[in-house]
């Protein structure tokens, strides 16, 4: 599959704005994992651990977020050859996070390197890497 | 790559539905905790945590070398790479351990690899 993007660097990649991130999703998600850890749908464990007073969203879904804006993107999140991501703070239920890159390099092979973000209200960084699609 | 996962699993992170047997690459890093040999809870177990100590994701490392396929049965191998301690203000004592998963296709081909790091808090 051929692609019609010709990026340059500096080009902002597209946003991807999710609305409100959904409890009950959190919940699917423990279940499809089996992962026990309370924080993701009990408000009381949250609240004893200091942690806020809303669920917290797992972390591989916010990722989850930042392929689906790069696939958006690119054509399709299969474009995506590596992403490194650091988790740099808590996503809660209700919260509204913004996903968004910028273009860092062009190869000549139809490589382009990114850095890529989520943000929580569109300022405060929750998730932020690099990511390397092909776009040939 | 059960058809039924990963539906419920794009659901959740509101990925697109395919139709062309492609899953998507959360599914590299999917794929690799499903074949993890033990359960989230016991690999927390083997790092001396539980789920109550409120772990947290740290880092994540994911190469798509291709792409998976719905349907299609994976095998995962894989070993932890480090484990560290450290010391933070808000979070106090707390370690840094990682993992390197590889999930290989039925032809012996490594599909993905993923690394990932999670940080446990070590309250007194």
């Amino acid at each position: 599959m051929s692609s019609i993007l010709s990026p340059s660097v500096g080009d902002e990649l597209p946003r991807l704005v999710i609305e409100a991130v959904d409890a009950e999703k959190m919940k699917t998600m423990a279940a499809l994992l089996a992962d026990s850890n309370p924080i993701h749908w009990d408000v009381d464990t949250v609240r004893e651990l200091g942690m806020g007073h809303q669920p917290v969203n797992q972390g591989p879904n916010n990722l989850g977020y930042v392929m689906n804006m790069l696939g958006q993107w690119a054509g399709g999140a299969e474009r995506i050859r590596h992403i490194r991501v650091r988790f740099l703070d808590n996503v809660f239920a209700g919260d509204q996070l913004e996903a968004g890159g910028k273009v860092t390099a062009v190869g000549d092979d139809g490589t382009v390197d990114c850095d890529v973000w989520l943000a929580r209200d569109g300022t405060h960084p929750v998730l932020a890497g690099t990511a390397t699609l092909s776009l040939v | 790559m059960e058809p039924w996962r990963v539906w419920l699993t794009n659901d959740v992170i509101g990925a697109p539905q395919r139709t062309d047997g492609i899953a998507h690459p959360m599914f590299c890093y999917y794929a690799a905790m499903a074949g993890l040999g033990v359960s989230i809870d016991e690999m927390f177990t083997l790092c001396y945590a539980s789920a109550d100590d409120g772990p947290m994701f740290g880092e994540c490392d994911i190469k798509q070398l291709r792409p998976l396929e719905i349907g299609a049965t994976y095998t995962v191998r894989g070993e932890i790479t480090s484990a560290v301690r450290k010391q933070g203000e808000r979070t106090g004592t707390f370690d840094i351990v990682a993992f390197q998963l590889e999930v290989v296709a039925p032809d012996g081909e490594v599909s993905s690899v993923v690394s990932n790091s999670f940080i446990f808090p070590r309250r007194p």
